[in-house]
């Protein structure tokens, strides 16, 4: 049972911790972004849909449509990440609303899309899009150490990807230029622009980064929890991992302890529901657990929180 | 023909509605130190904005080392060596002195031999390095929001440095030092001029440019006014150069008449919001009829004195009394009525709501009961009636009258909405923080006029200010505090401006080398 | 009162560039944008259809559109109200369910007489709603704690327990959502027979127009009004006044929720007569975009969800006609909401490059 809840639990908290890191490149650069469900979620279809496309070309047993699949969420959820930073960067729209209304968007246009490429292209009436089932991996020998091995046990391709994905990321934020000038633009951009380095430039990068690991963290969810995409793909998830990020108060370590919590809360209450025997109607009441979590976590960080001191702010050269 | 390292010629600036610079032609001498003398307003930052490329010009042209150039970025001024101090600190306050340096510039090497990355190590070696050669001690490890004001200053002249800048320009750099620490800026300043570099130096400061400038261009209202050597130009006269007319640099006042205690704070200690004290066991009493000064330098305690004795802030230990009851159960508005009036340090923050009309702000305070209210139902004839007075007596200049949008007011007239609406309240007790921070000589004038007036109308007045003159001016009493101590209270004839500096930064009259060292 | 005509004048500029660009998503979907944008206003029963069903009329059409516009009023507004004090409330969605699901089961499946279980029905989804709306004024003020994190949050948990309690004790078994109410207690008097034709009375519209001026007097005319603008415009200043934050804060997140519980209670007892689970109704979202359209003004929200609601409403019948999606109505909402964000912007620049023409002295 333990081992059940590590082997459900990362699959749920690498995905989040993969979007989380996305959110903290944002708001670190001090853009407030909350649009990291419609990125996730959009990400996911571009992804689906290559991926679904690629299906068609290759054989049943071939991994390349899953590894298409893969790259066209980044790519999917950096491009639809763009309204985003045009929106809180070029237009100066307030950060929260437009956060919410990329992901008013994403959903409407998603599931629009769905159903008319179902139609036109593929000539079917459907409301989602199949992925197929993802092969899981064990590695021998590690996967054989008492409670450690789960972690080794039955692991989605994609959490190696995401571990990858996450030690790069890490070494980016914390030790090149790049980010040295990123975390300068969520504190005080004016310093930033004064050391002769674009701002809005910064912004944008940091943006489409939050896009591109939003996509793929949209992809992970959707092979591996329904293996399909559909509109189910946005039941909050984007804003867990921002409480996940708030709550690791904006640093990528904590954030992914965060994380944790989040997926093994939730893989323990499902055992829980099961083990009891209870009706499925129950995992009602388990999928409220995050969401509950999330506000007690809240409840008990928000309060002195270390958000960056730029945070939300829209940087305007003039007034420098 | 001299040798001009600089040279700006018939500079001409417009914003929307304004003409920043008229026609203004500068000529600076390499290795010399030339100040720029000017009101708020009169144009001097944006002619720096200019030359340090954050600004064009609409018209008019620049030479450096005899050669035109289009400065269309700080990025192409720091290729011609122009560095600049600006007089709000562009420093990342979550990252170490050595971090903000390097920004934008860093020395880089290979982790593994491949992954590209700031090379720390070297950056912090070489931050010392130049630290040690112009005697600007710093600590290269040290994170900026631990430091204090004239370390991060040290910081943003290394960062110019760093960038081999050989033009420094310095805005406004005194503006929140001690005279103690101002004699060394003044100091270091000289130094770099021996040591070759070219010093620009805004200020609206006459005795520093007396100590250290070799010539002073005068600006006013956008135009030049003239050019002096400052070694054969007395400061009265650049003084009227500035303004345009005579100006008295005192404010007139009678003897004070004190009365009863309207304000007494015992033993006040204040947590901010990391539960750390910042106004540890202070205790003092304001009589009416008084103007009470805490002098200080920013960050020591002394706005949240005023916070507190206004209910924004909480108090964990001590009391306040006013005319003998305690506020300590009171909320903002219960104080409020008890006969506080509060003229906050930042106007557009808290003082004033910019985004409603005039008429609304100014009944700030009054909105809620009668006249301007019954029964919870407002009353807007009053609010008009009521925002037309005040407009008349304090002369408030706006576009539409009680109908303009505060946001739409100058600085000037914002303070002086507020100001109005303050003494207004009827009060017992006003406080004024930072009252004149940013406006202009008139209005500074008119500000000390009203102060004074409060004063003599027996009112109790608790001024807190970073501007030792304006102190040393109207004070009746003055208490200096320093990191959230009082270190001395007495009769302002009883201090020397010498003195309060000493207080300011910890080093009390004779004690020097006590308790306090530095300010930290 | 140039403020009120560029306000209109941004609105209608977003709402046309939404239209521009669904109009463009439909020319490449190969679909003529002009008949199916006529689609919308037949279904929405201001222009007549073709032909019409037995006891169908344009008229009864319509009677059904004021029905489906009223929820939104009141969600509108529910925006609007929390808007006004700084606050964003995106949390509608929840508050509506919580306010009809309690309604719903506490009266809908009673049997008390139509005088009393419709007011009843009012008055348990307002306070519903508005305890719902409280607890995130509660998090907000007392533990900082974002208001649009959290109603997301409560959104997602009402959501589930609803569905739970659905599924598990009221589920009719055909329709796989909540068991229909009774007509007593629906606000809608729907499918009345009068001269040959079929109408749907929304007895809700009338309390929607009441809320439009209360709302509105309570901004203009009262000293809550006064506070709760304060407090959005600038919460250090409204502090420095003596305005109790926290209170402010608390009811206006409180009022916008028990705005939220009538339009739960509008749409689920009155336009539709039971729940579907695990459906967040997309009418708290909309609201966002019907409110900032509207300028978030009362007399604004009621034309702009006037306008905006024929989109949604005209939909189902646009795509039996065109044959195209009907959730391509939610996409231009979306645009819509899209440039009307991006609209604050321009507008903001027209009334600040004219404060720096007059400003700086």
């Amino acid at each position: 049972m333990i081992q059940t809840i590590i082997i459900n639990g990362m699959s749920f908290s690498l995905p989040l911790f993969i979007m989380a890191i996305g959110g903290i490149y944002s708001e670190r650069s001090g853009v407030t972004n909350l649009a990291l469900e419609g990125l996730q979620g959009f990400g996911a279809f571009v992804g689906a849909l290559a991926g679904y496309i690629a299906g068609m070309h290759f054989g049943a047993d071939s991994r390349v449509p899953q590894a298409v699949a893969l790259l066209f969420a980044i790519l999917g959820g950096m491009a639809y990440s763009l309204l985003h930073a045009l929106l809180c960067i070029h237009f100066r729209a307030d950060m929260v609303i437009s956060g919410v209304v990329v992901n008013i968007l994403a959903m409407a246009l998603t599931t629009f899309l769905t159903k008319s490429i179902n139609r036109t292209v593929f000539g079917a009436a459907s409301n989602k899009i199949d992925l197929g089932v993802l092969p899981r991996i064990t590695v021998p020998g590690l996967s054989k150490i008492p409670v450690i091995g789960a972690f080794f046990t039955n692991v989605y391709p994609f959490e190696a990807v995401i571990i990858v994905i996450a030690v790069f990321v890490w070494y980016l934020l914390y030790r090149t230029s790049f980010g040295l000038h990123l975390r300068a633009a969520g504190d005080n951009p004016a310093a930033l622009d004064a050391a002769g380095v674009d701002v809005s430039r910064i912004r944008y990068l940091a943006v489409m980064m939050s896009g591109a690991l939003s996509g793929l963290a949209g992809i992970c969810f959707a092979y591996s929890i329904s293996a399909k995409f559909s509109g189910d793909i946005y039941v909050g998830y984007g804003y867990l991992s921002i409480a996940a990020l708030i709550f690791g108060g904006w640093k990528i370590m904590p954030t992914l302890g965060a994380c944790m919590i989040f997926g093994f809360a939730r893989s323990a209450g499902y055992q829980i529901v099961q083990k009891l025997g209870l009706p499925s109607s129950y995992s009602d009441l388990v999928m409220i657990l995050p969401y509950v979590l999330t506000l007690l976590l809240l409840v008990f960080l928000a309060k002195n929180s270390q958000a960056p001191k730029a945070l939300g702010e829209a940087y305007d050269k003039s007034k420098r | 023909m001299e040798d001009h390292i600089i040279e700006m010629r018939n500079i001409t600036k417009r914003f929307p509605g304004i003409v920043a610079l008229d026609g203004v032609t500068v000529q600076i001498r390499k290795g010399e130190i030339y100040a720029i003398l000017g009101e708020n307003g009169a144009g001097k930052s944006t002619l720096m904005s200019i030359l340090f490329g954050m600004v064009e010009p609409d018209e008019g042209e620049i030479y450096i080392r005899g050669r035109k150039e289009r400065i269309s970025s700080p990025n192409y001024a720091t290729e011609l060596n122009i560095g600049m101090v600006h007089q709000h600190f562009k420093l990342v306050s979550n990252y170490t002195v050595t971090e903000n340096i390097i920004l934008g510039r860093e020395p880089k090497h290979r982790l593994l031999g491949v992954f590209p990355a700031v090379d720390m190590k070297k950056a912090e070696a070489e931050v010392a390095e130049l630290s040690r050669r112009y005697g600007l001690e710093v600590d290269p490890k040290a994170v900026i929001s631990g430091v204090n004001v004239s370390a991060r200053q040290r910081v943003e002249i290394l960062k110019m440095l760093y960038r081999e800048a050989e033009i420094l320009i310095f805005d406004e750099p005194t503006a929140v030092l001690t005279p103690q620490e101002i004699e060394a800026l003044l100091e270091i300043i000289r130094m770099l001029r021996d040591g070759g570099k070219t010093i620009i130096l805004i200020t609206h400061k006459l005795e520093e440019i007396r100590q250290v400038a070799d010539r002073c261009a005068i600006l006013r209202r956008g135009r030049l006014i003239g050019v002096r050597e400052v070694a054969s130009t007395d400061a009265e006269e650049m003084a009227n150069l500035m303004v345009g007319r005579e100006v008295s640099f005192h404010t007139e006042k009678k003897k004070a008449e004190f009365g009863k205690t309207v304000l007494q704070v015992k033993g006040l200690t204040v947590l901010n919001e990391d539960k750390f004290p910042v106004v540890k066991g202070v205790s003092f009493a304001i009589r009416s009829g008084e103007i009470f000064a805490i002098a200080g330098v920013s960050g020591n305690g002394q706005v949240e004195i005023a916070h507190a004795i206004a209910g924004l802030m909480k108090e964990s230990e001590g009391d306040i009394l006013l005319n003998g009851e305690s506020l300590l159960s009171k909320d903002v508005r219960e104080r409020i009525e008890a006969g506080i009036a509060y003229i906050p340090e930042d106007r557009q923050e808290m003082g004033l709501i910019l985004d409603f009309k005039l008429k609304d702000d100014l009944a700030l305070k009054k909105y809620y009961r009668h006249p301007f209210a019954e029964r919870k139902i407002l009353k807007h004839k009053t609010f008009e009636e009521y925002g037309s007075k005040l407009i008349d007596r304090y002369d408030i200049r706006c576009a539409n009258s009680t109908e303009t949008l505060v946001r739409a007011m100058s600085g000037g007239n914002q303070q002086k909405a507020i100001v109005g609406r303050e003494i207004e309240q009827d009060a017992s007790l006003t406080i004024f923080v930072q009252p004149t921070r940013g406006l202009d000589i008139g209005a500074i004038e008119r500000i000390h006029a009203q102060i004074v007036e409060e004063r003599d109308r027996g009112r109790a007045v608790l001024l807190i200010s970073l501007e030792l003159d304006e102190i040393m001016d109207l004070a009746d009493t003055i208490a200096v505090i320093y990191n959230g101590e009082i270190g001395k209270i007495a009769p302002a004839e009883e201090f020397t401006t010498q003195e309060v500096g000493a207080y300011m930064m910890g080093i009390g009259k004779g004690q020097e080398g006590g308790k306090h060292e530095k300010a930290q | 009162m140039k403020k009120r005509n560029e306000t209109v004048l941004v609105a209608v500029i977003a709402v046309i560039l939404g239209l521009l660009a669904g109009a463009v998503m439909m020319l490449i979907l190969k679909k003529n944008p002009l008949s199916a944008y006529y689609n919308l206003l037949q279904g929405s029963g201001l222009a007549p259809k073709g032909k019409y069903a037995g006891g169908k009329s344009m008229f009864s059409d319509f009677s059904s559109y004021i029905d489906f516009l009223t929820p939104m009023l009141f969600a509108a507004l529910a925006v609007a109200v929390a808007l006004k004090a700084g606050l964003f409330n995106i949390g509608i969605s929840g508050q509506m369910l919580t306010g009809a699901f309690l309604a719903t089961v506490l009266v809908g499946y009673g049997n008390l007489p139509a005088v009393l279980a419709k007011p009843l029905v009012i008055l348990i989804a307002a306070a519903g709603g508005g305890v719902v709306g409280i607890i995130i004024g509660f998090l907000k003020s007392r533990f900082n704690i974002s208001e649009v994190v959290s109603s997301i949050m409560l959104n997602y948990i009402a959501s589930y327990i609803i569905s739970f309690f659905i599924n598990t004790r009221y589920v009719d078994p055909v329709s796989r959502q909540s068991k229909e109410i009774g007509q007593a207690s629906r606000l809608t008097l729907h499918q009345v027979l009068v001269g040959g034709f079929r109408y749907d009375f929304a007895l809700g519209f009338i309390l929607a127009i009441i809320a439009i001026l209360i709302v509105r007097f309570i901004f203009d005319r009262t000293v809550l009004g006064y506070e709760l603008k304060a407090v959005g415009a600038n919460r250090e200043a409204a502090r420095y006044a003596g305005i109790r934050v926290n209170r402010s804060i608390l009811l206006s997140m409180g009022l916008s929720g028990l705005l939220g519980g009538l339009a739960g209670a509008t749409y689920f007892l009155g336009y539709t007569a039971s729940i579907q689970p695990k459906v967040l109704p997309s009418t708290g979202f909309d609201a966002i975009a019907v409110c900032l359209v509207g300028g978030s003004s009362p007399v604004g929200i009621f034309f702009a969800s006037f306008f905006l609601e024929i989109i949604e409403k005209g939909s189902t019948y646009m795509s039996s006609q065109a044959g195209l999606e009907a959730e391509i109505a939610s996409v231009i909402m979306g645009l819509i909401l899209l440039t009307s964000a991006c609209s604050s912007f321009i507008l903001a620049k027209v009334s600040r490059r004219r404060v720096e023409g007059r400003g700086s002295k």
